[in-house]
């Protein structure tokens, strides 16, 4: 019942499940006010997609949810363009080499380690750092004290490089060398492990370019639209590992799901979501770490030559 | 295209009875020949697409048993897709990880692969007419020659172990079933994931070992409708399939801002 046959994947799914999976993480997204990619891929993994098409539907669908969540930012002249401009450029840069990559790895049957092995590894830091911080934040917050406030217009190495140019809506004047390189990594991630990169882009925007907060968050959801759509349209070109039925099924789920989050995380305070977010993002690691550790029950697997070729 | 095909297979059919009527002539027991016929010869995969049965059916003309189940005659179905090159990889341990290792190539192995009979298959012949005819998962042919590497038998019986996971490769020694003197059946079932193309299904009728009257018959699997659309539009023009995509995904991300928009 409900079965949907993917015409890429060539597999039959369940409608219901494929949405309650975009909704769940939908609604996570929608709590954390994160893009879920990140999620949304391993998810997509353990439910038997294969790797590759993985990757380049869940972009296609974060195209989807982040033009909701930036239609929202813009109306709260939230993002900064220009900024969003420059991240674009790197970012389309690195999408390039990261399609390319894929592709490569995908013909040498690595697809599938490669971009679980840089899973762990980033959802591991990212998960480690997260819970601490939070913790931390759990303290400070019962021993009573506020947490304390980052001084801004600090100078750092960053403004000493050349290639000035001013943001006004940021109230910065810094090189475009160090957005372009924070858009080139967020660009190849987005290509590589199908997501949006929020995760990097938004503490690197912070603590390197000492943007503030909330144009960060607006500019970095605003960037992601035009990396993912880049990626979606490159992976589609190159590896043909697109498919558009099973990316608005998820889609469709997301959006719903985002709302209910948005609403559900009002509810949850600041440093407990973001302790919860941890756990959960490493709890996906280690999921994903065990299936790279433990001995599979079949060591075989087949695969078409030259797939995509 | 399809035209001209069906008028050669019509040419075909009107010109049969007259060299199979030959034999009959002057002879008291005419040869027993072989007349079959699927549930079906196109199929079309669409977004409800589970997978789908097929009979195979058909006859003996002038069949010489005297009563049903006599065991005198063996039928052998075998239905394949068209052969694709694919890749075999063993995972070995690396650094406490499990790697994929190289992979070795099979040059045409069968997208869909079924052997279906009325009894186990070395029972009906020899091991030589089973080999040459590729029936049976053991007789199979992949396409690779070399062997002398011990290891070989081992990676092609795990590549159709998962092709058989996949209910891509099929066997079934008991599938045909006689139905009265001359008539007999048989089911297969093609999974969700079969591939595309032309398939081939060969009747073989057998009697003391040798076969004496084959039939074959061709099925179309090609997917329809939306899915065709998609699938053309994504392998013959992957740019546009690209642009569509994210078209498509802006427009959900705005329906889905304006409707639960909060003013």
């Amino acid at each position: 019942m409900f079965q949907v046959y993917l015409p890429i994947a060539e597999i039959s799914v369940n409608l219901v499940v494929m949405l309650g999976l975009g909704a769940a993480v939908g609604f996570l997204s929608g709590m954390f006010g994160v893009g879920g990619g990140f999620l949304l891929t391993p998810f997509l993994m353990f439910s038997g997609i294969p790797a590759a098409i993985a990757v380049a539907t869940g972009a296609n669908q974060i195209v989807a949810t982040s033009v909701s969540g930036a239609l929202a930012q813009w109306r709260r002249n939230n993002i900064d363009f220009r900024m969003g401009a420059v991240l674009i450029a790197g970012g389309m840069a690195g999408a390039l080499i990261g399609v390319f990559l894929l592709k490569a790895l995908r013909e040498a049957g690595q697809a599938g380690l490669i971009v679980s092995l840089t899973y762990v590894a980033l959802l591991g830091v990212v998960g480690v750092l997260m819970f601490a911080e939070s913790i931390r934040a759990i303290r400070r917050a019962r021993a009573g004290k506020s947490a304390s406030a980052r001084k801004p217009g600090q100078h750092n190495w960053i403004h000493g490089l050349p290639l000035k140019l001013r943001f006004p809506r940021s109230r910065l004047y810094i090189s475009a060398i160090p957005p372009l390189v924070i858009g080139w990594v967020v660009g190849l991630l987005t290509a590589f492990l199908g997501v949006g990169g929020g995760f990097i882009m938004v503490p690197a925007m912070i603590y390197l370019l000492r943007m503030p907060t909330n144009i960060v968050i607006g500019t970095s959801i605003f960037q992601i639209i035009f990396v993912t759509a880049v990626v979606t349209v490159l992976h589609a070109s190159f590896t043909h590992t697109l498919d558009v039925v099973l990316a608005l099924i998820l889609a469709a789920g997301g959006v719903i799901g985002g709302q209910f989050g948005v609403r559900a995380g009002q509810r949850l305070r600041g440093e407990q979501l973001r302790a919860l977010l941890a756990m959960m993002v490493l709890a996906v690691a280690i999921r994903l770490l065990l299936d790279l550790v433990l001995k599979p029950s079949e060591l075989f697997s087949i695969a078409p030559l030259a797939a995509g070729a | 295209m399809r035209a001209a095909l069906s008028l050669a297979a019509l040419l075909a059919i009107a010109s049969a009875p007259a060299w199979a009527a030959e034999p009959a002539v002057g002879q008291p027991t005419p040869s027993e020949e072989l007349q079959s016929e699927l549930s079906t010869r196109e199929i079309s995969i669409q977004a409800n697409f589970t997978g789908i049965e097929i009979l195979i059916y058909g006859s003996i003309d002038f069949s010489q048993t005297k009563a049903p189940d006599t065991g005198v005659y063996d039928v052998v179905i075998v239905i394949r897709a068209p052969n694709h090159p694919i890749v075999a990889r063993r995972k070995e341990r690396v650094a406490g990880i499990w790697v994929n290792g190289a992979g070795k190539v099979f040059p045409s192995v069968p997208g869909f692969y079924a052997a279906l009979s009325t009894r186990p298959f070395r029972a009906i012949t020899s091991d030589e007419t089973l080999k040459k005819l590729g029936i049976g998962l053991s007789n199979l042919d992949l396409g690779r020659v070399s062997k002398d590497d011990p290891g070989e038998e081992t990676v092609r019986s795990a590549v159709i172990r998962l092709k058989q996971k996949q209910d891509l490769f099929q066997e079934h020694d008991d599938a045909v079933a006689f139905v009265g003197r001359s008539l007999f059946r048989a089911t297969v079932a093609l999974p969700v994931n079969v591939p595309v193309g032309r398939y081939t299904a060969d009747i073989y009728l057998f009697r003391d070992g040798q076969v004496i009257s084959k039939n074959q018959s061709t099925l179309d699997v090609n997917k329809a409708g939306f899915e065709r659309t998609i699938y053309m539009l994504a392998f013959r023009h992957p740019f546009i399939y690209g642009l569509l995509a994210v078209l498509v995904a802006v427009l959900a991300g705005l329906a889905g801002w304006y409707a639960f928009r909060r003013e």
